[in-house]
């Protein structure tokens, strides 16, 4: 089985992130970055379909230069090779663009199985996996708390807020999985030292047969008209026990609609 | 002059502390109270190939160096989990195996230490001569084939846990009739072989043993190398890598515990800002965290001279990053402690069961007096003071 993992460089989620002032663009450069924190979880699924019914693994990243850490450090998990879509003229693409030139970089690498995060900690937008889908004519089940492979049938059991659904597909598809599928392997110590000597592939939208006007600012159907730090947190609300606190917790849980 | 780590060192470094912090050191102090052992620990990071880092690649391991096995220990002991046996069996076994043992020594053991199934301890210290091999008194002499070893160890780490103990002895030089260290690899449940617990006060789930060897028979492969003169220059090979990695799993602790206090002092509001706005809580802390990073260069030193193979200036930086790795632990732990006030002594922070352990890094394993009497002698000149 071919199975491509789609790997995003983000900012590291665990410390204060930004946008740029000037294109209102993730701000990289002070950031720590890091793999979307989904993506390992896909990785690893990719890993352990592999050790069941052999096949190969390939890494798929868009992003800048810098980003070829990430896809060493994927690497040092375990999958086969990797392929990095490095273009200048990509800064500032939205999702569909993004979504373009996935799509024309997974169609020369012919995968059964795309497995994708569900989403990034960055854009948080869990569209992506769909619009592969559509655009590669492929099967998509997304948000999979449970893969199963028989042959070409895929089987998820699918993450809803309320429980689950199964959904069944043929391949090829896209699969997008949580963080309650799995636990992600650490890298072995053999797998960081071989990671450099496996074959990462760089593309660019001339490669792809991609205009850059596609794509990039001009290309972007949608764009940040503005932006702004989040507040900062409330003081909360104080309830002191005069003899009617277990009441007004309740009510305060009540107006809150937790309760 | 270059600061880096490699980018594979760097990310050796990322995994281990990831993995490290799944276990924490709730894990370690609940396997120390309960008498148990790191086994799942020890298993994973075998099995991910960090405790064999610098294990030959031939021989199953990572083909990387001390550099690499002090990142493990260090990150490893930043989690919370100082395991000491990594001094012991990566650090010590390992080296002495690799560079002198026989072919087919190398072919037994290193696979099994660079995975993690066999754990080989080491036992040189005495009742009566410390680390000094001079004076030992644990004899070893030649019947037939086999040899016959007979003597008292003390401090010996994990022996309850290791299949396999590597005993520095003394046997008699046929050619000068002097007596000179040999090494020995013995099964720990060999007839002969007898071990009491020590009971320590250092929380952790490695115990301390004597071990009382009475005419124990190991037979002619168990030495160390093709001959007795292997013994001494496998011995000295085994201590820089020893110092190296306890400085290593020192730094470690010094930072897990500053990590801890930073994290509480920024957090514990008293009138209304949190206690680390307070020059007098935030500068002891700041003190340790320079000798901490101070020591911690050393240690990269150390490793980084041994690695290339500059063999009398890696004894030089190891002894010397040994004694500011224990120094340094020693002082982080106590600061540590002293800016959690009452909470800093309780079981539920998590710092106080590093007091003995940090305490004992100031005497294994080499002293500090020890260290200042190398550097006396070799740094500054002075004639020997013992």
């Amino acid at each position: 089985m071919k199975i491509v993992v789609l790997v995003k460089q983000v900012p590291d989620s665990g410390a204060e992130r930004n946008l740029r002032s000037d294109d209102s663009t993730v701000d990289r450069d002070s950031a720590n970055n890091v793999i979307n924190e989904m993506d390992e979880y896909a990785i690893e699924e990719a890993l352990k379909l592999r050790e069941a019914h052999g096949g190969e693994v390939t890494i798929l990243t868009m992003g800048p230069e810098r980003a070829a850490e990430s896809i060493r450090k994927a690497l040092s998990m375990g999958p086969d090779k990797a392929v990095h879509v490095l273009d200048d003229a990509l800064h500032g693409s939205c999702a569909l663009a993004t979504s373009k030139v996935l799509a024309a970089a997974l169609k020369t690498l012919e995968p059964d199985l795309v497995i994708a995060g569900a989403e990034s900690t960055d854009a948080r937008g869990q569209v992506l996996p769909h619009m592969l889908a559509e655009r590669l004519g492929a099967a998509a089940l997304t948000g999979a708390r449970k893969l199963t492979v028989d042959g070409a049938t895929l089987t998820i059991e699918r993450q809803t807020e309320e429980g689950y659904e199964v959904v069944t597909a043929s391949t090829p598809a896209v699969v997008s999985v949580w963080d309650t599928i799995n636990e992600p392997r650490y890298p072995s110590f053999k797998g960081i030292m071989e990671a450099k000597k496996k074959p990462v592939q760089t593309l660019s939208l001339g490669d792809l047969g991609i205009d850059a006007g596609e794509v990039g600012f001009g290309g972007a159907s949608t764009a940040v008209v503005e932006h702004a730090r989040r507040p900062p947190r409330q003081g909360g609300t104080r309830v002191n026990d005069d003899g009617e606190g277990g009441v007004k917790l309740v009510e305060f849980l009540v107006s809150e609609k937790f309760v | 002059m270059n600061f880096d780590h490699t980018p594979e060192q760097a990310q050796l470094r990322d995994a281990v502390a990831a993995m490290g912090k799944r276990y924490g050191h709730r894990y370690f102090v609940e396997k120390a109270k309960s008498g148990g052992h790191t086994d799942e620990l020890w298993a994973e990071a075998g099995k991910l190939g960090y405790l064999g880092v610098n294990v030959p690649s031939q021989y199953g391991g990572g083909g990387g160096g001390i550099t690499e096995l002090a990142i493990v220990c260090e990150e490893l002991a930043a989690a919370g989990c100082p395991l000491l046996l990594l001094l012991v069996s990566p650090a010590i076994a390992a080296t002495i195996i690799a560079k002198h043992g026989t072919t087919g020594q190398r072919e037994r053991f290193l696979p099994g230490i660079a995975d993690g199934t066999l754990k080989i301890v080491f036992a040189i210290t005495e009742p009566e001569a410390g680390s000094n091999f001079h004076r030992l008194s644990t004899v070893a002499r030649r019947d037939g084939d086999d040899w016959v070893i007979s003597g008292r160890k003390c401090f010996i780490s994990g022996v309850d846990e290791a299949p396999l103990v590597l005993v520095v002895a003394r046997t008699e030089d046929a050619g000068t009739g002097r007596l000179a260290p040999a090494l020995f690899v013995v099964p720990t449940d060999a007839a002969g072989l007898t071990k009491s617990r020590l009971e320590m006060e250092i929380v952790s789930p490695e115990n301390q043993w004597m071990v009382y060897l009475d005419d124990v028979r190991v037979p002619g492969e168990a030495l160390i190398g093709e001959d007795t003169s292997a013994g001494l220059p496998a011995l000295f090979s085994g201590l820089n890598p020893e110092r190296i990695t306890a400085a290593a799993m020192g730094v470690g602790t010094a930072r897990y515990a500053l990590e801890r206090a930073s994290s509480y002092v920024s957090s514990r509001s008293v009138w209304g800002r949190p206690i680390g706005m307070h020059q007098g809580v935030a500068h002891p802390l700041a003190h340790a965290a320079i000798q901490v990073e101070l020591a911690r260069l050393m240690v990269a030193k150390a490793a980084a001279l041994y690695d290339s193979g500059r063999d009398l200036e890696a004894g030089v930086a190891a002894n010397m990053a040994k004694y500011a790795s224990s120094e340094a632990a020693t002082l982080a732990v106590d600061t540590a402690i002293q800016a959690h006030g009452g909470n800093g002594m309780t079981t539920e922070y998590g710092i106080a069961t590093l007091l003995g352990g940090v305490r004992a890094g100031r005497i294994a394993p080499v002293s500090r007096e020890m260290i200042l009497n190398f550097v006396s002698q070799h740094i500054l000149g002075q004639d020997k003071s013992y």
